[in-house]
């Protein structure tokens, strides 16, 4: 056995306006060319300016990371030739990242780990390719969008440790409102170095690095290809080679694409067009006072405090609306454990079925506070409950509209229940003798005629006491 | 003839209708075109007037703009084949605040290949003639914008500087150069070459017309984030400011006619006494000069810092020539071969051997030896030069060691002349200090000029002191006749 | 004395190629440059210099509002380019 060493690399296209040099909108668009500025095209004379909200979003996700912040922004040309990089440079970050040594917390099978960040940097994207047969068509509307590539320290040791990084990842990404973090619209590509190492070595393996992977599911299952071929190679007694290769999602496998001896000089200089600011505390702390608390730390604090199991929590925590919702409910005064249930049994339900987000719903949470009091107070029944909550997101009606206009509301006065558990006696004599005869199960068939009688409005457990007392009298 | 006028004297027939803005431009295309065949300063010659409507003094005034400045739907080379039939989406900051100022543009000059040299003789379309002597060169890169101005074709035209470009050829074209503080004219639209060295600037005959000039195309750009914010001061209205009492240096090494008592070179001797003879005049006026030491080496490594630094932004900044969105297209199966044949037959041999050079010093395993160390000299000149401005209000020193070179010339580039005296200029491009040059006299009958640098974003103390100096030097004006073809 | 097929190496990762003379001429430029750099390595205190990027520092940088202020036309973004299709630069296929 072998221990297996992961680093990962992750390139997140961040939300704007605009691109991060140029005046061109970050906009996606199928029209190819319609979202370009000279600065784009690399066009001789162009200079880059740097967008202000990319700085902030980067800065966001650095100290959303734990990173610590450089005292001055500055960039870097990474040089290259590629028919998607038309300047022949990339500008990015090599010196200086906005953010360096930072953490992320992870929790796989019920454990905490601490991923370590070794830096966060803000950069391009390239325009992008399409390939034909023989031939490649250049659409630069991806050019120049704000890119923050997240760099890992080698500490990861599994394919799920993996993904659990990169779900956490994104999750700061969208807690943040920074990044839509779409993999399957590219907005999330990962690279992913892989190394395998005695239980008791000192040095890490060779490392091979795969490239641009663009789901988590794929990152997954290179990352089980790569050990087990890594193991193979190993275990016959032969060397890992330091390569880059390609993860074929045809046939889920990894392809040499080049050697170390082939690796790039990309000779980083600072980039002499964008003088350095100074990144100011006061601007930190006001950044800091925006990031919304995150993921991790409401599981955290849902089980803690309010008594929640992991589970639940973690599926509260998934989308920050769900969250957002679900505190604004218990500011309202709802049974934490309660409002998660209702939360997770049917309003989650309803969503997904109709693929809407937690904003969409008609139900606010003082809705669904209300709702839990009447069932509470015995008003209406929990079954009744859960109808009308389905019913008021359906038809985008106040729960309480719904109880009041159908009638619907629960007989939970003893007399009342007494009168209807006698009533039913009376009608059905041959019940009574059949009960004493020891078939007690009759009783439901009783209970379920005072139900009958007033449309499933009467208190279930309260008729089936009363109705078992009244039939043993007689 | 107007074109060949000042400024204030250009207006002047304007505003008195003796001449309209339609007739300057023809005169100039005529004189430019008359002159082309020998001088050869121009890339495209414009042939239609475009109606003006600014309000500044620059109003119906033509002029030329160096060919590496980026002007919408007008050819635009570099002066390089790669960018033979490039024609910009974009105008250039500076060409954009000349046109709304009503500056009318007459032609577009030659430069040495992508601003990539100091001879004028290296562009796509072949050498630029010095006006005072056709069988010398007249120096670069800016060469195209020094000779049209020299010549008389326009009275003032733009240029750039990353070392010299503007300077030294104003010195050997007998005009003014003036290269301001880095950041005071937007670089948006120039096609860089060493983009932390890169300056926009202007020739003139006279220093108040280069006030004027300087006055319209300053300002802070939102396109170039290395522009300064405006000072909101007119340097025209400094001119006339008293600088009595004003101090300035020159560096011993470089400039003491002791220094080269073994010489027989006489045009540098003679050129050395000229400047000694000038200074004498200026400290009559008031200016008070002496000279300071500098650490030879220091000195010494200017020249291998600058190239050092140049070279290596360069070869970045042309990465985006490759044919593939602009340009000719190169031949070739694969993506690679045709970015090989377009730069391959695109670019001539002078720069390539930059780009290898600037290339090599990037590698991560010289970075430290070539380009961090030619850093540190940069800073160890700039911050020497700052530590005299604390005493001294400027720096004054000869152009160049001597006057416009013939074609062919061969230079000993590690002599101290060449070394220090061709190459100190740079230290205008290092600290990012305005910097001028102004005609000084002759020699051999041909022109030599006075450098003189002064503080960071103190370009109207420079223009206020240059301007006093013209007057003392007697070169105000000058126009080289030229030879017109037969 | 760098060889000639190294500065040949370094053209190709350039994306060109010089006639073989030129590789000579090269060849001394580099002598030069290289000799005047080993002087300056071993100038007294070099090494505790910062290296120097900008001429001066600049304060009141501004950045940019995110805002869309400037996209190109199609015709315009093509203008230039010589091979075109569907709208978009053609050139060989790019193989990774």
């Amino acid at each position: 056995m072998y221990k297996v060493v992961i680093g990962l690399e992750v390139h997140c296209e961040l939300k704007s306006n605009s691109k991060n040099f140029s005046g061109a909108a970050n906009q996606y668009s199928s029209d190819p060319n319609t979202h370009v500025a000279t600065v784009d095209l690399g066009l001789p004379g162009i200079l880059p300016v740097i967008n202000e909200e990319a700085v902030r979003k980067s800065l966001m996700i650095a100290l959303a990371m734990n990173c610590e912040i450089p005292s001055y922004l500055i960039f870097d040309r990474k040089n290259y030739f590629y028919p998607d990089l038309p300047k022949g440079y990339q500008i990015t970050q090599m010196h200086h990242p906005v953010g360096t040594n930072g953490y992320v917390m992870i929790n796989v099978d019920g454990e905490d780990k601490k991923v370590l960040i070794h830096d966060t940097h803000l950069e391009e994207d390239t325009a992008s390719l399409d390939h034909f047969g023989n031939f490649s068509l250049i659409d630069y509307n991806r050019c120049g969008v704000p890119l923050l590539e997240t760099v890992t320290e080698p500490c990861l040791h599994s394919a799920k440790e993996a993904i659990a990084f990169l779900e956490a990842l994104r999750s700061i990404f969208l807690y943040t409102d920074t990044s839509d973090a779409r993999s399957d619209m590219g907005q999330m590509r990962c690279d992913v170095n892989v190394s395998l190492m005695e239980e008791n070595a000192k040095e890490l393996g060779t490392k091979v690095e795969m490239k641009n992977i663009n789901s988590f599911n794929n990152v997954k299952l290179a990352i089980e290809y790569e050990i087990k071929r890594q193991t193979e190679i190993l275990e016959q007694g032969g060397k890992i080679l330091q390569e880059t290769r390609r993860f074929d999602t045809e046939d889920m496998c990894t392809y040499s694409m080049r050697s170390k001896v082939d690796a790039i000089d990309y000779k980083y200089f600072i980039e002499p067009n964008i003088p350095p600011v100074k990144i100011t505390s006061k601007w930190l702390e006001q950044i800091k006072k925006e990031i919304p608390k995150l993921q991790y730390e409401r599981i955290q604090e849902y089980m803690t405090e309010y008594g929640l199991s992991r589970y639940d929590a973690t599926i509260l925590v998934k989308e920050k609306s769900t969250a957002e919702y679900f505190e604004k409910a218990l500011q309202e005064g709802g049974d934490p454990k309660l409002v998660a249930n209702w939360i997770t049994s049917i309003i989650l339900g309803h969503i997904n079925k109709y693929e809407i987000s937690m904003e969409e719903i008609f139900v606010t949470p003082k809705m669904l506070i209300d709702l839990i009091q009447m069932v509470s107070d015995g008003k209406i029944s929990s079954k009744q409950g859960k109808e009308v909550l389905y019913q008021a997101l359906q038809e985008e009606k106040e729960p309480i509209k719904i109880v009041e206009e159908s009638g619907m509301k629960q007989i939970g006065d003893d007399n009342e229940i007494l009168k209807l558990c006698n009533e039913v006696l009376e009608e059905q004599p041959q019940a009574i003798e059949q009960y004493k005869k020891g078939r007690t199960n009759i009783l439901d068939f009783l209970v379920g005629q005072v139900m009958k009688k007033t449309k499933g409005q009467a208190n279930p457990a309260t008729t089936r006491t009363t109705m078992k007392e009244e039939i043993e009298r007689r | 003839m107007y074109v060949d006028k000042s400024i204030d004297e250009i207006r002047t027939s304007l505003d008195n209708q003796e001449v309209t803005g339609k007739q300057l431009f023809k005169e100039a295309i005529d004189k430019a075109k008359e002159m082309q065949p020998i001088y050869n300063s121009f890339v495209t010659i414009l042939d239609e007037y475009q109606q003006t409507k600014g309000k500044t003094v620059l109003n119906e005034i033509p002029y030329a703009l160096k060919d590496n400045f980026s002007t919408k739907n007008i050819l635009t080379t570099g002066s390089s084949n790669i960018l033979k039939n490039y024609v910009p989406v974009y105008d250039a900051t500076a060409y954009r605040k000349l046109k709304e100022a009503g500056a009318v543009l007459v032609g577009k000059t030659v430069l040495d290949e992508l601003a990539m040299g100091g001879t004028g003789t290296t562009a796509h379309t072949g050498i630029v003639r010095n006006p005072w002597d056709k069988t010398r060169l007249i120096g670069g890169s800016s060469a195209g914008s020094a000779a049209a101005v020299a010549l008389g074709i326009v009275p003032f035209a733009l240029g750039s500087d990353t070392g010299d470009s503007i300077r030294k050829p104003a010195s050997f074209g007998g005009v003014v150069g003036f290269k301001p503080t880095y950041g005071r004219i937007s670089r948006y639209g120039l096609f860089a070459f060493a983009s932390s060295l890169d300056h926009v600037g202007t020739f003139t005959r006279n220093v108040k017309d280069t006030a004027y000039v300087v006055d319209v195309l300053k300002g802070q750009d939102e396109k170039d984030m290395t522009t300064l914010p405006d000072d909101s001061i007119s340097y025209v209205d400094m001119l006339e400011n008293e600088i009595k009492g004003k101090k300035l240096f020159y560096i011993k090494e470089a400039c003491d006619i002791e220094n080269y008592s073994d010489s027989s070179d006489e045009e540098l001797l003679e050129t050395l006494k000229n400047f000694h003879d000038k200074l004498d005049q200026l400290r009559k006026i008031g200016f008070e000069i002496e000279g300071v030491s500098i650490d030879k080496n220091l000195l010494n490594a200017i020249y291998p810092a600058y190239m050092t630094i140049s070279c290596a932004e360069a070869t970045s900044n042309n990465a985006n020539l490759t044919g593939i969105q602009f340009g000719p297209r190169g031949e070739g199966k694969s993506i690679n071969d045709i970015m090989f044949d377009a730069r391959t037959k695109g670019f001539s041999e002078l720069i390539k051997r930059r780009f290898i050079l600037g290339s090599y010093i990037l590698q991560k395993e010289n970075q430290e030896k070539l380009f961090l160390n030619a850093g540190r000299i940069r800073r160890m000149i700039v911050d020497k030069i700052n530590e005299l401005f604390q005493t001294y209000d400027g720096m004054i020193m000869p152009t160049s060691g001597g006057i416009a070179p013939k074609f062919g010339d061969k230079t000993d580039q590690l002599s101290d002349r060449y070394l220090i005296l061709e190459n100190h200029m740079a230290i205008g491009n290092f600290g990012g200090f305005p910097s001028i040059t102004i005609p000084s006299g002759f020699v051999n009958h041909m022109p030599i000029g006075i450098n003189l640098t002064g503080r960071v974003k103190e370009d109207g103390e420079v223009l206020n002191m240059a301007y006093k100096m013209e007057e003392i030097l007697g070169m105000k004006n000058i126009v080289a006749k030229g030879e017109k073809h037969v | 004395m760098i060889t000639k097929e190294k500065l040949k190496d370094y053209a190709g990762k350039l994306m060109f190629d010089m006639d073989d003379k030129e590789y000579e001429t090269l060849q001394q430029e580099f002598e030069i440059i290289l000799k005047q750099m080993d002087l300056i390595e071993k100038m007294e205190g070099i090494k505790e210099v910062e290296p120097m990027t900008f001429p001066f520092p600049l304060t009141h940088v501004k950045w940019r509002k995110d805002e869309v202020t400037e996209e190109l036309t199609k015709e315009e973004i093509l203008q230039n380019t010589e091979a075109i299709d569907k709208d978009q630069v053609r050139v060989p296929k790019v193989v990774e």
